[in-house]
């Protein structure tokens, strides 16, 4: 998986900002795309590329249970976010209903990936690439489960 | 062996148990109208049924209108995701309290108002808020619209077991009707941080909490999810038995669970904590958020802080508190009572019952909200509103120039008209101080019942403590 990076350096990232409240109303995830990231950075959805991956701080997603938050920055293109931390409720519906991947990263590959890198990333090896910097670092491995619900594509689609 | 009260419900829950993880049954599932039309739409995409709409429960309460409901829904939008929720709930045989059912409300008020919320249950609702069902000494989970499409399928939840924080309140407040619930809830936040919670299920205990009643409890499990944590947790006892005691759904064979529960939903002594917090009410004082995470409060009586003093050298925390300060317009040095304030909301699942209502209310009582002021009331339930118009409530907050409105989530998330303007600020009673949470470009200052009243008679922010609230 390859991507750019578009990076906030801020921790609690709420879904209040992902996607605001007034635009919990639309079903058309297309259209809510376009709402995607508007309480903390306007031009997200000009800027941001099909593949692209979102860099942040600590407890990324905190705050509401809204699914509207992963599915808007997943029908925007994104298609990981790495943060320090996320909060809990985020990172189950970004991985229960398969919109992007919730990646942990570590505080040195945090300060060192910036805005605009290009990025590889193989959760096989638990391993991000920076091509730009030509750099490696670690990702935390997901939880076993976890793992195998990404495998298999969402909650959905996974069978014990 | 000793087991936490937490355990003793998860573990009475477990349908299937494997490598961590667990399939657990659900008790009580409560929906809406905002997360639940793709859920329901992935049902039929299946042909799969609703498993136990008995145990399914519906209301609309965060796009709908507060101001007159004979009248029909301006916003189409809204006014799609209403029909949708009736039609639905209709198509799969599941009980709703649409927008004209006089037991209509926000869902976290009205699950423990019926008597859908019990002790010793597991409870999932898709929204972040359902841990205020805790209260009740119910494991209460939020949860997403996959997993509510999940849950509506299988009445069961997949999950990873929580660790256990044990938080501990202790002491007497000096003055509990100035000090409240929320300025507890508000001051564990602050110390413990908005991930401090992350991972675990809190419970709160001490003798702080045995005196809360049933409703400020649930303003202190309500805010659980603000400190990160999956859910919060209160041991019922005889306050919550008397609660529960012939509501609409209390079970008939009530008395019966009363004497099981009596027995079992407590943490055995000798039961370990994976992690411990200790708090003395004693010096609470009023709280007051400054910045634009529920962390970011101080003292009534206290200053904005300088963002190099607040983040105690974290570069992240400083570069984190000038943002916030930036966005709320606030200079560091600023005295909170020196915050001249535009616009109060005294509503929210975590601050509108009626003992809300009637401690804001004393605040109110013959005074004026200050000309500079727009100020509102909007009752958690509609009968929390029924109860407190036969108090003469309405009255008192309606003469000293509030709107007295219809039950909702109204401004606490602005999904509906109910919204700040860019650049006003706010005293709220609700949850979430984020950027733009109550409008784009709006300021929120969380606060308690009464603080927000006296903020509004005074225009700016007071010290309720010199107030004689008794
Ligand atoms: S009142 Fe606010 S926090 Fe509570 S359920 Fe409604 S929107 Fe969520």
């Amino acid at each position: 998986m390859k991507g750019s990076i578009i990076k906030y350096e801020r921790d609690n990232i709420d879904t209040d900002v992902i996607l605001p409240g007034p635009y919990l109303k639309i079903h058309d995830y297309a259209e809510l795309a376009k709402h995607a990231m508007e309480g903390l950075d306007k031009d997200f959805h000009k800027r941001v590329k099909p593949g692209d991956f979102i860099v942040a701080g600590k407890n990324f997603g905190c705050g509401s249970s809204r699914e509207h938050a992963p599915i808007a920055l997943s029908y925007s293109g994104v298609k990981a976010v790495l943060a320090l931390s996320f909060a809990r409720i985020f990172y189950r519906n970004a991985v229960d209903g398969a919109f992007l991947l919730p990646i942990e990263i570590d505080e040195s590959a945090y300060h060192d990936i910036s805005d605009g890198d290009s990025l590889e990333v193989d959760i096989s090896k638990n391993e991000i690439k920076n091509l730009t910097k030509n750099k490696v670092y670690k990702m935390k491995p997901f939880p076993e489960l976890i793992g195998k619900i990404i495998e298999a594509g969402g909650l959905f689609n996974y069978k014990p | 062996m000793s087991k936490t009260l937490f355990e003793k419900i998860w573990d009475s829950h477990i349908v299937v148990d494997e490598d961590g993880r667990s399939l657990l049954y659900v008790d009580r599932h409560l929906i809406h109208e905002v997360t639940s039309p793709q859920a329901f739409d992935g049902l039929r995409l299946n042909a799969r049924k609703v498993r136990r709409p008995d145990l399914t429960f519906a209301t609309m309460d965060h796009n709908v209108p507060t101001s007159d409901r004979s009248l029909p829904i301006l916003d189409q939008t809204s006014s799609v995701q209403i029909k949708a929720l009736e039609r639905n709930c209709k198509e799969f045989g599941i009980t709703l309290f649409d927008i004209h059912s006089p037991n209509q409300g926000i869902v976290h008020v009205i699950g423990p108002e019926l008597g859908i919320t019990l002790p010793g249950t597991t409870i999932v609702c898709g929204d972040s808020h359902t841990s205020t069902h805790g209260a009740f000494g119910s494991l209460a989970f939020g949860i997403g619209t996959s997993d509510v499409e999940h849950v509506l399928a299988t009445q069961c939840i997949m999950m990873e077991k929580p660790k256990t924080f044990e938080i501990k309140i202790q002491g007497k407040r000096k003055n509990p009707h100035a000090v409240t619930a929320k300025d507890i809830i508000m001051s564990i936040i602050r110390k413990i941080g908005t991930a401090g919670g992350t991972g675990t299920v809190i419970e709160y205990r001490g003798d702080t909490i045995s005196e809360l009643t049933m409703e400020q409890r649930m303003t202190i499990c309500n805010m659980s999810i603000e400190a990160g944590a999956r859910a919060g947790l209160i041991a019922p006892d005889e306050k919550t038995y008397q609660y529960l005691k012939g509501r609409k759904y209390t079970p008939n064979n009530y008395d019966e669970l009363v004497n099981d529960w009596r027995d079992n939903l407590k943490t055995d002594s000798g039961a370990k904590f994976d992690k411990s917090f200790t708090l003395s009410a004693e010096n609470i004082a009023p709280q007051v958020s400054w910045g634009t995470n529920p962390a970011m409060t101080d003292d009534v009586t206290g200053s904005i802080p300088f963002p190099d003093e607040y983040g105690k050298g974290n570069p992240e925390e400083v570069k984190g508190a000038t943002k916030a300060l930036q966005y709320m317009d606030l200079k560091p040095g600023t005295p909170i009572v020196n915050i001249v304030i535009d616009r109060v909301f005294i509503g929210s699942c975590t601050n509108a019952r009626l003992g809300d209502l009637i401690e804001a209310s004393k605040v109110v009582q013959g005074k004026k909200v200050s000309s500079k002021v727009r100020a509102m009331v909007v009752p958690g339930s509609q009968l929390v509103k029924k109860n407190a118009e036969e108090m003469g409530l309405d009255k008192i907050f309606k003469d000293a120039g509030f709107e007295w409105r219809e039950s909702g989530c109204s401004m606490c998330l602005g999904m509906n008209p109910d919204i700040l303007a860019a650049g006003e600020r706010c005293a709220s009673t609700s949850n979430r101080n984020f950027e733009g949470r109550q409008g784009s470009g709006g300021r929120t200052h969380l606060v308690s019942p009464v603080m927000a009243a006296a903020a509004a008679i005074n225009g700016h922010f007071v010290d309720v403590r010199e107030l004689d609230l008794n």
